[in-house]
């Protein structure tokens, strides 16, 4: 499972808040235990010593009182034991608020009782027995019976003391024991803080700084252009996925530079072909010919050859099946064997079934190549062709006059087989004769096969059209406005190769067969 | 160059499979149908009609892989046939001379009736 960084950071925040909490709850206990204690110290013990020895000195002083009276009669001891009787009774009533305990209210009572027994014996014998003068009567009965009462009443203090006594002590062992506690705690708490603080402050960050620092290593080294850099960051947050897409990254540069030393290599073998085609036009007076090509990729199927033997021009156009490096290399056998062929033999057919033979050897299954091979007569016009599976030739006939329409055709005959699937592929040549002025137009089906956005071919008949309505334009030119006509059909989107060749007749019209003669052999599909 | 799938139906006709692919037979797509021709190439006696009637468009690959495929189950010990009405491809045929000598008519029965093995 991936933990976020965002989460690892929140939680150790958490965490710390957390410990936070524990401390403020600690001390918030610590703070109410001792409050607690310091309750029953003040509100308890110490006003319940007070109590205990305020009653015992009230009743200590009522005794003192009496035995004043009665030694010296003065009625000022009698007022004072009275008001001391009146100050135990408050006292006593705060005893009953304070001691709660059973063992409390029991020594509170008997206390109670006994000064009650204590201030009968001198209300009711001792001070009568005093008013009717007999003072030393009255001093025995208080000695004899009020003392011990008073020594009782002391006694008691004394146990209610004790009592308040053990009070506080409990109290001062709870508060040490309180203490002792919330040191331990906060103790654990204040290291658990450390060491949690010191692993977020200080492991976090430096394990994430050194990934980061693997990564940073990474990425130089991919600078200088080592793609081989294995990142291994075990992490399983942001960073971990940063160095798998790092990795990942790495990968895809390989391809990309794969596929530019591959762009290299083919760019290499663009310029191969492109010079391998590159034959110059051999300048002739008698005939003009404009060669155009336009190739979808950088290499391609199409290709073209002229070449100039004595008198007799000779013009090639073929076009290997599929499209890419694949038919650059078909192209290329084919055009090979048909330069090589040609250096030994003239004749079409045998340089014709030579590059057959090494189309054959050469072709996987699925290849094939149509060709056009084609020559002129630079004297008389005479043409001949020998069509392998290729699209049909198109003349365009020059106008008689200024006033005639330019007239064109697809020039039909026999057919033979394309190159490279059968081993006889038929070999029949047809034949022509041009008037000054003619153009022959060879060509790919590049320009039949463009495709508008609805589907629809551009097709034999849009291009026969657009011939003939180009026709007054020299070779050139409308070989550029045909392949701009085709652009804009296809809107711009051509996924085949263009290859024209436009070969026009310069020859006079002195010598000419009469066209009506019947010797033209030229039909018209049209 | 990107290959494209193209979608091809495949039904059983007794004793021969009816290829029907719909859309353009082009170098983006000819891909599918040389990988389904292939994927029958090992069986007995193999033959197939491809039916390009929902084939708009084809050109020169699309071409090839069908005579590539006619020499591959030919060399198999079967045969592969096409049916086909489209003027534009039966032209194709005819141009380039692949016409002779391979099965081609209007219905996929005709077409199979034609078969060499």
């Amino acid at each position: 499972m991936r933990l976020s960084l965002r989460w690892k950071i929140a939680g150790g925040f958490a965490l710390m808040l957390v410990l936070i909490a524990l401390l403020g709850w600690v001390t918030l206990s610590l703070f109410l235990s001792l409050r607690t204690i310091q309750r029953n110290v003040f509100d308890n013990a110490i006003p319940g010593l007070i109590t205990i020895d305020e009653i015992v000195r009230s009743y200590t002083a009522q005794s003192a009182a009496v035995r004043g009276y009665l030694i010296g009669s003065q009625p000022s001891l009698l007022d004072q034991y009275r008001r001391e009787v009146a100050i135990a009774d408050v006292w006593e009533e705060r005893g009953e608020r304070l001691f709660r305990s059973s063992e409390e209210r029991s020594l509170l009572d008997d206390l109670r009782v006994a000064g009650g027994e204590f201030q009968k014996l001198v209300d009711r014998q001792v001070i009568p027995r005093a008013s009717r003068g007999e003072r030393t009567q009255a001093f025995r009965v208080l000695g004899q019976e009020g003392t011990p009462l008073i020594t009782e009443i002391e006694t008691l203090g004394g146990l209610l003391r004790t009592q308040q006594d053990r009070l506080r002590i409990e109290s001062e062992r709870d508060v040490r024991s309180a203490s002792n506690n919330a040191l331990i705690l906060l103790g654990a708490v204040i290291a658990g803080s450390l060491a949690l603080g010191g692993m977020l402050a200080v492991l976090l960050p430096r394990r994430l700084v050194a990934n980061l620092s693997r990564l940073v290593d990474a990425a130089r080294a991919i600078e200088r252009g080592d793609l081989d850099q294995k990142i291994s960051v075990e992490s399983r947050d942001e960073v971990g996925e940063l160095a798998e897409r790092f990795n990942e990254m790495q990968v895809g540069l390989k391809r990309l530079q794969q596929l530019a030393l591959q762009d290299r290599e083919l760019e290499i073998a663009a310029s191969i072909q492109r010079n391998l085609l590159r034959r110059g036009v051999p300048h002739m007076t008698e005939a003009r010919v404009v060669p155009l090509q336009r190739q979808a990729n950088l290499v391609g199927g199409d290709w073209y050859d002229v070449d100039l033997i004595g008198r007799t021009l000779t013009v090639v156009v073929g076009d290997a099946s599929g499209k890419g490096i694949a038919a650059a290399l078909m192209a290329t056998v084919a055009l090979s064997a048909l330069r090589a062929e040609r250096g030994k033999v003239a004749d079409p057919k045998h340089v014709l079934e030579a590059a057959n033979r090494a189309l054959r050897d050469a072709s996987d299954p699925e290849s094939f190549t149509t060709v056009i091979y084609s020559t002129l007569d630079l004297d008389t016009g005479a043409t001949s062709w020998i069509n392998m599976g290729h699209h049909s030739p198109f003349v365009l006939r020059a106008a008689e006059s200024p006033d005639h329409a330019t007239q064109g055709y697809y020039l039909e005959g026999p057919r033979n087989r394309a190159l490279g699937w059968f081993e006889d592929p038929g070999l029949t040549e047809n034949h022509a004769r041009l008037a000054p002025g003619d153009r022959l137009v060879l060509f790919t089906d590049g320009f039949l096969e463009a495709k508008s956005q609805e589907g629809e071919v551009f097709g034999e008949h849009r291009l026969a059209e657009v011939l003939i309505k180009l026709a007054p334009l020299d070779g050139d030119a409308l070989e550029h406005e045909l392949v701009a006509e085709v652009e804009r059909f296809a809107a711009g989107k051509l996924d085949d190769d263009l290859t024209m060749i436009i070969i026009e007749w310069v020859g006079t019209r002195e010598g000419v067969p009469d066209r009506a003669s019947g010797e033209e052999p030229w039909r018209s599909k049209r | 160059m990107a290959q494209q799938k193209i979608d091809i139906d495949i039904t059983n006709e007794g004793d021969y499979r009816v290829f029907k692919p719909s859309g353009d037979l082009d170098v983006y797509t000819v891909g599918s149908l040389r990988d389904a021709i292939g994927a029958v190439i090992e069986e007995e006696n193999p033959r197939i009609v491809v039916d390009l009637d929902a084939v708009p468009f084809m050109d020169s690959s699309g071409l090839g892989a069908l005579m590539g495929g006619v020499r591959r189950l030919r060399e198999a010990g079967g045969d592969l046939a096409i049916a086909c009405t489209r003027e534009q491809h039966l032209k194709l045929f005819t141009i380039t001379g692949f016409g002779e000598g391979v099965s081609i008519a209007p219905t996929v029965d005709e077409a199979a009736k034609g078969f060499k093995a």
